[in-house]
């Protein structure tokens, strides 16, 4: 028998979402505060509408629905899941009101790419659009590389009672410390510390390059939040294309790998443990996938001589791997170059790399290389069984922080979550072909859109059908939470109606 | 009427060699006179590669000097000529080209399209690269004509006569929302509801 839910239940998962659009309204002041200082008044006044929009659902909520109840781990996935739809609702209000979204459907997908460090946009004239407004869209994806409810456990819970639940629910679950918030202020720390540095390395660079201090500072903000985020917005059309330079493309690359890396393995590095690096499992796998599909790439674009020199070639082809495996979705090449010049193979290389995706508990999407290196492990181990004698006792283990065996019960976790992806890669490609675009193209941009990568072939586009756009929306949240937390929110939302 | 043939036939002569130069006057103008769009370039990056093109497209941001000249990035899409804040309506994606120019060329640009200005419009002629083997890969054109076809200019950004009054709403309901908040808190402290 299905329980339904009962007022006290809605009034956790409501108070509790309150204080996290409360943080995303908080968030806004940053790009309010950018509108101000360049005297953009009437896209400041969006972002005070906006605001006070997240004011008054967060507080609002708040006092309709008082509970001093500890959330359970099902109101802990709905809050999370939950919190990221009104999120994208409300951080989609600036985007639609500056006038450079074709409706509030496109401006929504674009509050979902950025907190969801996808990437994809449909902002239409983007070259030509405030300060504030870009500030906020790279805002939006750095935010939403640590998690929208990182921020609000950082900054607005005071107390740890169910916090675990709607951190586990937001797609992370390892604890760098013993306390979930001590563990969410320390990914902050971590994020904030590489603000400054990467931010000043690419400031400088970009000054070298021939900026002016200021447009070189914002821009460098704004390259770093969407490298270090892996979400692979930038403040121009042309993406990292606008730069014309090794060095910055370099700068680039250490950023957004470094931001691909799981958090905890950020967390032993720091702490001194720099072993780690060359022993964790998703390290080793991340290495060896982004190498092999890199060759191939770079062997196929070789073949076809569309680059003039080893340099050239070996110069794209790693950008744009490296970019995809981490599912950071910067580019140094025209999306439509994909089809025109890297042709199928390249582009089936690329849409594996950003299938697999980069590592857990990081800002960055996809199946991720923890659990394709546990799946490779788990092959070998049973290589080897069938290679022993019967009675001999093989295992498995793998290294992620620390020495793990291969247990049944984490396989299944695991395969679980790989046979989800693969359905939604195989639909987000089959709804693409439905309407009209070719498999390959359509398969490169569902996949690039479920894995939060943000690479585009020229599928995405404003003028888009609607139906595509809404479920890019919901494969790129679907993507970032890693499913249980919204399969956990459709089942309260059924329960809420024909439960007993 | 021997007499009068001869002018037809000189006619049908000067028209035919018309015709003959005409032809490769008009192959040159679909990439030597007549602009070609960036949309087509980047579809079609063999068919134009290496091959001598017009362009013309708005400067947007900034110009980037480098050793040995500047990048300019001229943008040909709906928006080159007409602003947004000047009700223009969406017209889809930008789209442009990065131009390479040699030495001083690109100091006759003076305005760059941003969120205030509607930047020149520059005409290029110069050599298409589907990949640059000067510029590590990159698409570009190299220019060797610059012409500043239409200057730019500052664009006025005026606040929505609308939106003051929403703020003061929003911000009344917000401020109304967070007492709200506040009392019921306090109550629950105190142990009251």
């Amino acid at each position: 028998m299905t329980v339904r839910p009962r007022r006290r239940d809605h009034a956790i998962v409501a108070v509790y979402t309150g204080k996290v659009i409360i943080g995303v309204g908080l968030l806004m002041l940053v790009p309010f505060a950018t509108s101000v200082a360049f005297g953009e008044w009437d896209t400041a006044l969006d972002f005070l509408i906006s605001i006070f929009a997240c004011f008054v659902f967060g507080f609002g909520a708040q006092a309709i629905f008082r509970t001093a109840r500890d959330p359970s781990w099902t109101h802990g996935l709905v809050v999370a899941s939950g919190s990221w739809i009104w999120a994208t609702l409300l951080g989609a209000l600036p985007l639609w009101l500056s006038g450079h979204a074709g409706s509030y459907l496109d401006a929504m997908f674009d509050a979902m790419s950025g907190f969801t460090t996808t990437g994809l946009y449909l902002l239409q004239d983007l070259d030509h659009v405030s300060r504030g407004i870009n500030m906020w869209r790279h805002i939006m994806t750095y935010a939403g590389g640590q998690g929208i409810v990182v921020i609000a456990l950082t900054f607005l819970f005071r107390g740890t009672a169910g916090a675990y639940k709607m951190y586990v629910g937001e797609g992370k679950e390892e604890r760098l410390l013993p306390n979930v918030v001590q563990t969410a202020r320390a990914i902050w720390l971590v994020s904030l510390a590489y603000l400054a540095v990467g931010t000043t390395v690419l400031w400088v660079a970009a000054m070298w390059l021939g900026e002016r201090p200021l447009r070189a500072l914002l821009q460098s903000a704004w390259i770093f939040m969407g490298s270090w985020s892996t979400g692979g917005f930038a403040p121009q059309s042309y993406n990292t294309m606008w730069y014309h330079s090794l060095t910055f493309e370099i700068i680039c690359i250490v950023i957004f790998v470094a931001g691909s890396f799981n958090f905890a393995l950020h967390w032993a590095v720091w702490k001194g443990d720099r072993r780690e690096i060359v022993r964790n499992v998703e390290i080793l796998s991340f290495t060896v996938t982004l190498s092999a599909f890199t060759l191939l790439a770079t062997f196929w674009l070789a073949k076809s001589g569309v680059y003039p020199d080893a340099l050239a070639l070996a110069r794209k082809a790693f950008y744009q791997l490296v970019s995809a495996h981490t599912t950071t979705g910067l580019s140094t090449i025209y999306s439509k170059a994909f089809v025109s010049q890297w042709g199928t193979v390249g582009m089936l290389a690329v849409t594996f790399a950003m299938a697999i995706g980069a590592s857990a508990c990081s800002t960055a999407g996809g199946i991720k290389g923890l659990r394709v290196g546990m799946i490779f492990k788990s092959l070998v181990r049973d290589v080897r069984k069938m290679v022993s004698p019967e009675s001999a006792a093989v295992r498995g283990r793998y290294h992620h922080i620390r020495t793990a065996s291969l247990d049944d019960a984490a396989l299944r976790a695991v395969l679980t979550v790989v046979v989800l992806y693969a359905i939604m890669y195989v639909l987000s490609g089959a709804l693409g072909a439905l309407y009209g675009y070719d498999l390959s193209s359509a398969l490169f941009e569902g996949v690039s859109a479920s894995s939060n990568t943000g690479l585009s072939c020229g599928v995405t586009d404003p003028s888009m059908p609607g139906v595509m756009k809404a479920a890019y929306i919901v494969f790129m949240w679907l993507g970032r939470l890693e499913f249980m937390s919204v399969f956990a929110l459709a089942g309260y939302a059924v329960a809420s109606v024909r439960g007993r | 009427m021997k007499r009068s043939a001869q002018p037809t036939a000189v006619t049908i002569l000067t028209i035919g060699l018309a015709l003959l130069f005409a032809t490769p006057a008009l192959a040159i103008g679909a990439t030597g006179t007549e602009p070609v769009g960036s949309a087509t370039l980047v579809d079609r990056p063999a068919a134009y590669d290496g091959s001598r093109v017009d362009f013309e497209g708005e400067a947007i941001a900034a110009p980037m000097p480098r050793a040995g000249g500047t990048w300019l990035h001229l943008n040909d899409d709906a928006y080159a000529r007409s602003h947004v804040l000047e009700g223009a309506g969406l017209g889809g994606y930008n789209s442009g080209m990065p131009v390479w120019v040699p030495g001083e060329g690109a100091a006759a640009v003076k305005t760059f399209g941003d969120h205030r200005h509607v930047g020149d419009l520059v005409r290029v002629s110069g050599t298409f690269n589907a990949a640059c083997a000067e510029h590590g890969g990159d698409m570009d054109i190299h220019a060797t004509e610059l012409v500043v076809s239409a200057p730019g200019r500052r664009v006025h950004d005026p606040v929505d006569p609308w939106k003051l009054p929403a703020v003061v709403v929003m911000g009344l309901l917000a401020g109304v929302a967070f007492l709200a908040e506040r009392r019921a808190g306090r109550h629950e402290r105190t142990g009251l509801s």
